[in-house]
Order: structure tokens, then C-alpha cells, then sequence
């Protein structure tokens, strides 16, 4: 019952200030600026320049959802910085919701709606075609995503500026979607610890078992980490 | 002396808060990224990836010192001591320039590419970096948090980006050099793509000019709005 009525408060939080609920609905916008892009500039770009964008379209696809996710955590690492400054954090620690309440409920309000914007992206751009099964588990791993992005920010940045520049720097785990463009036989191997390398692995294979296993485990390694991390801070 | 002093306190602070470090990583990956790349579409793609992201840093990190001082009181601290505002915005605009210069430095000399003109490169990075992060300081004003200010820089970006297309080239497409982006980013290209002497010259005095506008009114948005919140 308290999750619920907290859930709640952040929903009126977030919708009450204009900035923030055009940060929650900027992925929307996301996908339709890819949707007029896929129309028409990259067939522009392939009579121009004779470029096949469509070779590529796993990769695009794993960029958008890293990028639904990255932003959705980005902005609740924020959010909750901001919490830690004002010692909200702190104030729902002592109340019944706990901090692993606390913890859980800002989390998860970002989670559910990258969770959703994600199906919505693959649907709308439809440049892939994997099973329903394989888009529920892409969306729940960049669910995921988003988690580990909001916590990396909040548990390791100590303020505002500290928590930029881990954005800024996050950003760049993106890249590891796209390690075998690159032809880099070390650089692939590094991907493999990566969880945005799994994006595109899956959507690669959407049927290997194995692609889903491993890919499930190292968000889930790397989930569990920053959670136990933020549990055992005093 | 004193603008020195603010200047190497910031340039500390930078280094404790990561900045070298992240651009470190970043000049890294951006390395990989442009390695893949065949010599014809490098040269076009170097000057973008500098002037797109170490060119800029200032406007993204600005806002959050500003709140993170402002929340510290360094702000009302500044407003009883010695330094001034002038010097205090100055300190910020050079130290945020200089990673921008060295990280653009670094991009660019450890990428394959022959023929750039070093100075133009340092002078039209330094220039656009003091515009960016100079904007930011305009942008912060009224904000309470990253997330607002965030938001606050899509108009500006948009405003500073998407004339930048007119470099395509068409009819009149010139006129678009008066965004002081444009002209920064005209000026970038000529470090790596060569320019004739007096256009260099036009866009580097236009530029100056433009800091220095931009200079003023920030000082004033920052003692109006941010320090005393009229």
C-alpha cells in the first residue's frame, strides 16, 4: 500500500513539472524522429550515396532502445541526486518504506516505462523481425538498462556535477552495441561483459537460447552488483 | 592574479570531479569509432565528432557546477569576496575550454589525418567552447535542478545546430554564418580542410565578438537571476 501511494506521488511529481514529464515522453519522440528518418533520409542517403541503411538495422535498433534506456535511467539518477541534496533519501530511509522501498520504488517507475517505450520502438519502427517472445525480453533487458544507468548514477556520484560526468561517460557504453562493426578482435571480446552488447546479440539471434542466457545474466550480474553496492553503503 | 587563482582552483576541481578522466575514455572510444572510418568520409567526420562534443562539454557540465555551487552557498561566498563576477564566469569559460582543447587536440592527433592547421584548430575550439559554455550560463538561469536545465538546452541546441546543415551548401546558405555556430563550426573545418587567410580572419574577429557579447550578458543574467534572483 505504501509502494502504491508512493508510485502515485511520483507519478503526480514527474506530471506536475512540465520539464519532467517532457523528460519521460522525449523517448516517444525519440522513435518517431527514427520513424521519419528510416522514410525518408535514409532512402535519400542510399540513392545519394549508395549506402544500404537496412544491413544495418539490427544495430539501429539496439542504438534506440539503449538510447530509451540510457535517457529514462539518466533521468531518474538525477532525480534521485537530487533526493540525496534535499536528504529526502534520507528522510525515507527512516520512514516504513525503508531505503531498499525507497530504492525499489523510484527504480521501478523508470524500469516499467522504458519497459513500454521499448515495445512501443520496436513496434512503431518495425525494422526488425523477431518474435513477441524475443521484444518482451529485448524490453525487459533494456528495462533493466535503465536501472543499472539510474544506480550507476546515484550510487556513484556524490553530487550533481560528479553525476554529469558519469552520465557523460555512460553514454559511452552504448558503443559496445556495435563492437562487431569494428572488426576489433579484443574490443568484441571486452563487449561480452557489457549488457548493451547483449542488446544486439539478441536481436541478431532472437531465436539462440544461449544469447538469451547470457545475455539475461550479465544484466542480472551487473543489477545485482550495484544493488548489493548501494544496500551495503552506509 | 586573482582570475589565475580561480582559474587553477577550477581546473582542480575538474580533475577531482573526473573531467580529464571521462574525456580520457571518450577520446578513446572516439579513436576506435574513427579508425573504422575510410580516409574520404574521416575528413569530414573528424571535424564534426570535435566540434559536436569536446567543442560543447562546457554547455553540458556548466549547469550542474552552477547548481552544485549554488546549492554549496559558494555563490554567496563569491558575492563577499574579492573576485569578481567577471573573473568568476571567466575562470569557468578558459578552464572548460582548456579540456575542450585538449581533448580536441588529442582526437585529432592520434587520428589518421594529414594537413591541419593547428592553430586554427586550438583557436576555433577554444572560441566555440567559451560560446557553449557562456550559453550555458544564460540557460542555467531559473533552473533548479540538471533535469530542468537539461531540458532548457534543447531549444538552444536546436537553435545551434540545425543552422549548422547550411554548410551542405545552397543558395544564400552563407547568410547563416551570423549563428555564431556556424561560423565556429566554418572556422573548424578550415583547420582541417584548409581556408583562405581572410575568411579565417573574419570568422575568428566575429567570434571574439560574439564571446565577447555573450560575456556580458551572462555576467549580468548571472548577478540578476542566478546570484541575487530578482
Amino acid at each position: 500500500m505504501i509502494n502504491l501511494i508512493h508510485i502515485k506521488n511520483d507519478l503526480k511529481q514527474v506530471f506536475r513539472d512540465p520539464v519532467m514529464s517532457i523528460l519521460m515522453l522525449a523517448p516517444l519522440l525519440i522513435v518517431v524522429v527514427f520513424k521519419l528518418l528510416i522514410f525518408f533520409l535514409f532512402p535519400f542517403i542510399a540513392t545519394k550515396f549508395n549506402f544500404e541503411f537496412s544491413l544495418y538495422y539490427q544495430y539501429l535498433m539496439a542504438g534506440i532502445l539503449i538510447l530509451i534506456s540510457g535517457m529514462l535511467g539518466i533521468v531518474i539518477g538525477f532525480m534521485m541526486l537530487d533526493d540525496k541534496d534535499g536528504n529526502i533519501a534520507e528522510l525515507m530511509a527512516v520512514t516504513p518504506l525503508g531505503r531498499s522501498g525507497y530504492l525499489v520504488n523510484r527504480l521501478s517507475f523508470s524500469s516499467i516505462l522504458c519497459f513500454i517505450y521499448s515495445i512501443i520502438a520496436i513496434y512503431v519502427l518495425n525494422v526488425i523481425d523477431v518474435p513477441f517472445y524475443t521484444i518482451l525480453l529485448l524490453s525487459l533487458l533494456s528495462a533493466i538498462y535503465s536501472i543499472i544507468i539510474g544506480l550507476l548514477i546515484f550510487s556513484g556520484a556524490d553530487d550533481k556535477v560528479k553525476g554529469l560526468t558519469f552520465a557523460k561517460g555512460l553514454n559511452m557504453l552504448g558503443i559496445f552495441a556495435f563492437s562487431d562493426l569494428f572488426a576489433l578482435n579484443w574490443f568484441s571480446i571486452l563487449s561480452l561483459i557489457f549488457p548493451t552488447y547483449w542488446i544486439t546479440r539478441i536481436i541478431e539471434s532472437p531465436h539462440s537460447v544461449s544469447a538469451f542466457l547470457i545475455g539475461t545474466s550479465i544484466h542480472i550480474i551487473w543489477l545485482s552488483y550495484l544493488i548489493y553496492r548501494y544496500l551495503s553503503k552506509k | 592574479m586573482r582570475l589565475i587563482n580561480a582559474i587553477w582552483s577550477d581546473i582542480k576541481f575538474q580533475i577531482k570531479q573526473g573531467f580529464y578522466l571521462v574525456y580520457l575514455i571518450i577520446t578513446i572510444m572516439y579513436l576506435i569509432i574513427l579508425s573504422m572510418l575510410p580516409e574520404n568520409v574521416l575528413t569530414i567526420a573528424l571535424p564534426l565528432v570535435v566540434f559536436s562534443d569536446p567543442s560543447v562539454l562546457g554547455l553540458f557540465f556548466i549547469g550542474g557546477i552552477i547548481l552544485l555551487e549554488k546549492s554549496q552557498g559558494v555563490l554567496m561566498v563569491m558575492v563577499v569576496s574579492p573576485l569578481r563576477t567577471q573573473e568568476y564566469i571567466l575562470a569557468k569559460a578558459i578552464s572548460l575550454a582548456l579540456v575542450s582543447a585538449i581533448a580536441a587536440i588529442a582526437i585529432t592527433a592520434l587520428s589518421p589525418i594529414n594537413n591541419v592547421n593547428w592553430f586554427l584548430l586550438i583557436l576555433s575550439t577554444i572560441l566555440t567552447a567559451g560560446l557553449f559554455t557562456l550559453s550555458g550560463i544564460m540557460i542555467n538561469a531559473g533552473c533548479n535542478n540538471v533535469n530542468q536545465y537539461m531540458v532548457k538546452t534543447i531549444p538552444y541546441m536546436l537553435l545551434f545546430v540545425l543552422p549548422s546543415f547550411s554548410l551542405l551548401g545552397f543558395e544564400y546558405s552563407y547568410l547563416f554564418t551570423v549563428v555564431p555556430s556556424v561560423a565556429a563550426l566554418r572556422l573548424l573545418l578550415g583547420a582541417y580542410h584548409g581556408i583562405i587567410w581572410y575568411e579565417a580572419l573574419g570568422l575568428t574577429l566575429y567570434l571574439l565578438l560574439m564571446n565577447y557579447i555573450f560575456f556580458r550578458y551572462s555576467v549580468k543574467i548571472f548577478e540578476n537571476k542566478i546570484v541575487y534572483q530578482d
